[in-house]
């Protein structure tokens, strides 16, 4: 099979250095520093974002903040400020709205655009507009990097191939050059692991990937990843796929590691009412409970447990998440606490119990959510969440992004 | 540096571009006139909609939030140049 022929219809357009830019943005004064947002800014914490200029500095997403100043003793470390960050995500969103109604958020920074059907048939000139308009309409100081190809996929790799402020192409008269041009890893979904996989296939470049016959692939796959990736490789859309919500969860890192149930009961019940909050505001109750902690010798525990009936009320959960928690390794000192809520069903269906405790239950939570609505987050939460104020901060993860909803 | 003080504030409304704008800020008995704006923000705590300006006053750094419900100013963060 050739590449595909389509013309470069799909646009995957990146805000550049995202949160580090958007700071940039609000305060004038840290343009053209190095500067990193992190989720704390004690020398443990790790970095969310860093600037064009921290960049250049070898300060990258991931780093702790330590290290990021060993590398660039200068570094300016902000702690991040989700409002500012959801604001600037949905300005973007609005003004891309206006040129096709096919925008698709992939994450707080990415955003994939369709113009297939569309009036627009050359995406470079259409590119070029968006970049000044954003910079005109959200903000002067933000750039993004756009990519454009005949599949999402080509379109993200195509994003990638400049940084910041690139406008790229990838299409059939130019995809044997840019693949000649990138490494395995640099192949959005190849991680090391995947690519020592290939290389064990004796694929070793992304021109041996793209020429590979696919039984070959499908001896390095084992499954239909392999017919997948023969397709996306030539430009062939496989990825516009919706998979619908799967679970809901908050993480959190503690910033002292805890060890005890009763020591770390506060914190879970915290990510627990913000975890049943959005589960019941999305019309959703679950069956299926999932707990990993991270403990500070490194060693990770995870477990999981299903129940016959779906819960939704805050206490309910919690309970199912304590008995976990009392199965978790015990004197192992605790440093990150993970909890999710799967196997979903529409809250639409609910079977009441023999004494009534589920339709209560049902007023009592949608009465807290309406006060915390109105009022503001934890206005009035359950007594077993007493002194965590401080604790599990407003985050924005990096992928899912339907929890942003317009301003 | 975090301050979440009430702040007095004198601002203007431009009705051709319909943009407000903070011009000058009284804190801590000095006077700060705004020479940037950054960013212009909203968000809601609960139903409450603030309005939240990242200016510059020349080297110095102020993110002043308009209430909307009885549109008294706050002063969240001033913090002079690095």
């Amino acid at each position: 099979m050739k590449f595909n022929p389509a013309p470069s219809l799909v646009m995957h357009l990146d805000l550049n250095s995202c949160f580090a830019s958007i700071e940039q943005q609000a305060n004038p004064n840290l343009r053209g520093k190095p500067v990193a947002v992190a989720a704390y800014v004690s020398p443990r914490g790790c970095i969310l974002a860093a600037s064009v200029e921290a960049k250049k500095m070898g300060v990258k997403t991931g780093l702790r903040v330590r290290d990021g100043l060993a590398l660039c003793p200068q570094l300016i470390v902000l702690p991040s400020d989700s409002d500012k960050y959801r604001f600037v995500h949905s300005r973007l969103r609005q003004l891309l709205s206006f040129y096709t109604p096919s925008v698709v958020p992939k994450s707080i920074d990415e955003f994939i655009l369709d113009f297939k059907g569309t009036q627009y048939s050359n995406l470079f000139d259409l590119s070029r507009i968006i970049k000044t308009k954003i910079k005109q309409e959200v903000g002067d100081w933000l750039t993004v990097s756009i990519g454009l190809g005949p599949s999402r996929f080509m379109a993200k790799v195509a994003s990638n191939l400049k940084k910041p402020d690139g406008l790229e192409e990838i299409n059939i008269h130019n995809y044997e050059a840019v693949y000649s041009r990138l490494t395995l890893p640099d192949l959005h979904g190849i991680n090391t692991r995947l690519t020592a996989r290939l290389n064990a296939g004796e694929i070793y470049t992304v021109t041996d990937f793209y020429n590979a016959p696919i039984a070959r692939l499908r001896s390095v796959f084992h499954s239909i990843a392999s017919y997948y990736w023969y397709l996306r490789l030539r430009g062939y859309e496989i990825d516009d796929v919706d998979f619908g919500r799967k679970s809901f969860g908050n993480m959190y890192s503690l910033p002292i590691p805890l060890s005890t149930p009763e020591e770390l009961s506060p914190t879970l019940h915290k990510l627990v009412a913000k975890t049943t909050y959005r589960l019941r505001g999305d019309g959703y109750h679950a069956r299926g409970f999932y707990m990993g902690l991270l403990f500070n010798d490194h060693s990770f525990w995870h477990h999981h447990y299903s129940l016959p009936r779906f819960l939704f009320h805050e206490n309910d959960v919690y309970k199912i998440f304590y008995r976990l928690l009392l199965r978790a390794p015990s004197g192992k000192k605790v440093i990150n606490l993970a909890i999710s809520c799967f196997d979903l069903r529409s809250d639409n269906v609910v079977q009441l119990d023999l004494f009534n405790t589920v339709k209560k239950q049902l007023s009592v939570s949608s009465a807290m959510d309406n006060i915390n609505r109105k009022y503001g987050s934890f206005v009035i939460s359950s007594a077993g969440m007493s002194g965590t104020d401080s604790l599990v901060p407003d985050r924005i993860g990096f992928g899912n992004v339907d929890h942003l909803t317009d301003i | 540096m975090k301050v979440d003080s009430p702040v007095s504030v004198i601002s203007s409304f431009n009705h051709h571009l319909k943009v407000v704008s903070p011009r000058k800020v009284l804190f801590g008995g000095r006077e700060y006139y705004v020479t940037k704006i950054g960013l212009h923000h909203t968000h809601r705590i609960g139903r409450t909609l603030y309005h939240v300006f990242s200016v510059a006053a020349n080297h110095t750094f102020l993110k002043l939030s308009l209430n909307t419900d009885n549109l008294f100013w706050s002063l969240e963060d001033i913090s002079d140049e690095v």
